[in-house]
């Protein structure tokens, strides 16, 4: 008897190759490798779990119903990818963030991108040197957890975990996931809390004993709002406190080109007449923006609103005063 | 030792190998293995597994017929139904997204559209978007990554214009670029600047501009990727942080080791390796913090805070 990874492929080449569509009936007696003494149900649950994993490796499978009768075959159309054609940059970009990637526990996905980037003929060449650790601590813990919680998030399963809060309070939690997000070395967990019935965001290094919900695994626990988007997370660190109120800071002309690169699509940016760039920007925490402003310098200054320039000015005074 | 991946993982991976294999193609099986993601051994038993898959009524003519031989592979029969790669799967779309989310490309990249045109039907790109991000690289480094990356790549030294943290100042310099190296999300470059006739190591959101130079370089026959030197080979400065001071920024305080001290304040050691960097990184913290030693650095603190105190008179 085949072994179940050959059975798989076996069904993938038969329901691939078929000229006109096969009942399960055909693929249990076809010599796939399903087990000759095995009752009807159990043969019809393995083979349900056959056709996901097959569908979980991109085969589209056809289903063609006929007096109650299903059968199957590969969805050539819809399965097969068509040829693309990447730009040289592009293509060295690609070979570099899978070098990077490839080695490093911390990010969840790089067995999936290592799979990408054969699909797209963009494998067989090393590429650039390139490296990475992605998490600052923890890399085999966080990286797994991740990518969990994408797939919890991508079939709309609910969490469970315990969660040790900054102030080193101990919780259990369930979650309806939203989204997952990368910070400076951690991953992040989004989503609503169904006790605290409100969004919040989890360091997925404070957790411990994650589970997804085995129950109903093709049922979604839960539906994310239409207008969830886990890129409002990523806020510059002023933007974390209380209400925003609306910033400027200039760019002197020979760092004006810093501002696309800093604002990371925070804000607006405009160029005044002399080069230098004007970012507009929400700021909860102005004193933390003093701080931002003077971390990032030199050439960076305040613009307003007032309690920035207060802010910044008082705690330079400070500064001043505890070294002189 | 790796993990064994699971039955559908590993199916995944064969189903993978299956359209790399032309018949009439002696093909290393290294770059079998570099395609889908695994050591050349895992390759050469998944190839091995291969030999025994086929499609009914499986004769020998129904079977994938392989030779392997050493480090190469023989493939004798094109693999039936399933010789083109297939669409990207919604993990697969995933991966990609997240990895160049980390690169700097934009969802509206035109690299990221041609992505999701291949990607399944049930892979929307819009709903990977709003719900897995795996960084926010800063503005406008897609460019300049793929420029680097592909210097790296064809030893092809480089012209960058770059922005030195410590003294504010742009610099023009050549080198050969030999490394992209990620540390919790920031991206550097480990190169060879020929101005200093050294190693370097350069911030990519601190390059201004890079461009290609069409001169080749002789690769090095090894190259450090420490990116972040180690807090014994630097300085130390004694820092005081006030009682509920935030310490939690890996990438501000590199190696820094903290002491928490009776009144509740924080003393942190921490290895710099210019005096204006943490000039700047104690400034920054606006009176929250404060050099106890060495001397130099602390007058370099004040004389920083005096001076844009100072600017805005």
């Amino acid at each position: 008897m085949a072994d179940a990874t050959e059975r798989l492929v076996n069904l993938a080449l038969y329901l691939a190759s078929t000229p006109a569509p096969v009942t399960a009936l055909e693929c249990r007696t076809a010599g796939l490798g399903y087990p000759e003494r095995q009752d009807d149900a159990a043969f019809l649950r393995m083979f349900e779990r056959d056709k996901d994993a097959l569908r979980a490796a991109g085969l589209v499978i056809e289903v063609v119903t006929n007096e109650e009768t299903e059968a199957y075959r590969v969805d050539a159309a819809a399965t097969f990818a068509r040829p693309v054609e990447l730009e040289p940059g592009d293509l060295a970009a690609l070979r570099a963030v899978a070098s990077a990637f490839a080695d490093d526990p911390g990010f969840p996905f790089r067995d999936d991108l290592a799979l990408a980037l054969g699909k797209l003929g963009s494998a067989g060449h090393a590429g650039p040197l390139a490296t990475s650790e992605l998490s600052a601590t923890e890399p085999d813990v966080q990286g797994p957890r991740a990518r969990t919680i994408a797939e919890a998030v991508q079939t709309h399963k609910s969490l469970t975990f315990g969660y040790t809060n900054a102030r080193g309070e101990e919780k259990s939690h369930a979650v309806d996931p939203y989204g997952v997000f990368f910070r400076e070395g951690v991953w992040y967990l989004t989503g609503r809390d169904r006790d605290a019935d409100a969004v919040r965001t989890y360091a997925i290094t404070r957790m411990r004993d994650l589970e997804v919900n085995a129950s109903r695994p093709h049922t979604p626990d839960f539906e994310r709002p239409g207008d969830f988007d886990v890129r409002a997370q990523e806020r510059l660190p002023f933007q974390y406190g209380g209400p925003a109120v609306s910033a400027q800071v200039r760019f002197e002309p020979d760092v004006a080109w810093r501002a696309e690169r800093l604002s990371r699509g925070q804000g607006t940016l405009e160029t005044l007449g002399d080069g230098s760039a004007l970012w507009t920007v929400e700021a909860a925490n102005l004193t933390a923006l003093a701080s931002w402003i003077v971390g990032e310098g030199p050439a960076l200054h305040p613009v307003g609103p007032p309690g920035l320039l207060d802010a910044l000015v008082s705690g330079l005074k400070r500064v001043v005063a505890s070294h002189g | 030792m790796a993990k064994s991946p699971d039955t559908a993982t590993h199916a995944r991976r064969l189903l993978a190998l299956l359209p790399l294999l032309k018949r009439g193609e002696t093909i290393p099986i290294a770059e079998l293995a570099a395609a889908v993601g695994c050591s050349p051994a895992e390759a050469a038993a998944d190839l091995a597994a291969l030999t025994m898959c086929g499609v009914p009524p499986f004769t020998p003519v129904d079977m994938i017929e392989l030779d392997i031989q050493g480090d190469h592979v023989t493939v004798y029969i094109d693999p039936p139904g399933l010789d083109r790669p297939l669409r990207l799967t919604v993990a697969e779309a995933r991966a990609l997204g997240a990895a160049l989310d980390a690169a700097g490309y934009a969802a509206d990249s035109a690299l990221r559209r041609t992505l999701a045109s291949v990607s399944g039907g049930d892979a929307s790109a819009a709903d990977l978007e709003r719900t897995v991000r795996a960084g926010a690289a800063p503005g406008g480094l897609a460019s300049l990554y793929a420029t680097l990356a592909m210097a790296a790549d064809e030893h092809d030294k480089a012209r960058i214009t770059y922005l030195t943290g410590s003294s504010g100042r742009l610099s023009e310099r050549v080198v050969h670029p030999w490394a992209l190296v990620n540390r919790s999300g920031t991206w550097y470059l480990v190169a060879f600047c020929e101005g200093v006739g050294e190693e370097r190591v350069f911030r990519l959101d601190r390059i201004r501009s890079a461009e290609r130079l069409g001169v080749t370089f002789p690769p090095p026959a090894a190259v450090p990727l420490a990116v972040i030197p180690r807090p014994d080979e630097l300085p130390v400065a004694e820092v005081v942080f006030a009682p509920g001071a935030s310490l939690s920024e890996a990438r501000t305080w590199p190696g820094a080791t903290l002491e928490t001290r009776p009144d509740g304040s924080t003393l942190v050691r921490v290895g710099y390796q210019t005096v204006s960097w943490i000039a700047r990184r104690v400034a920054a913290r606006l009176g929250e913090a404060e050099v106890i030693e060495p001397a130099e650095v602390r007058e370099a603190v004040r004389a920083l805070a005096a001076a844009m105190v100072a600017e805005r008179r």
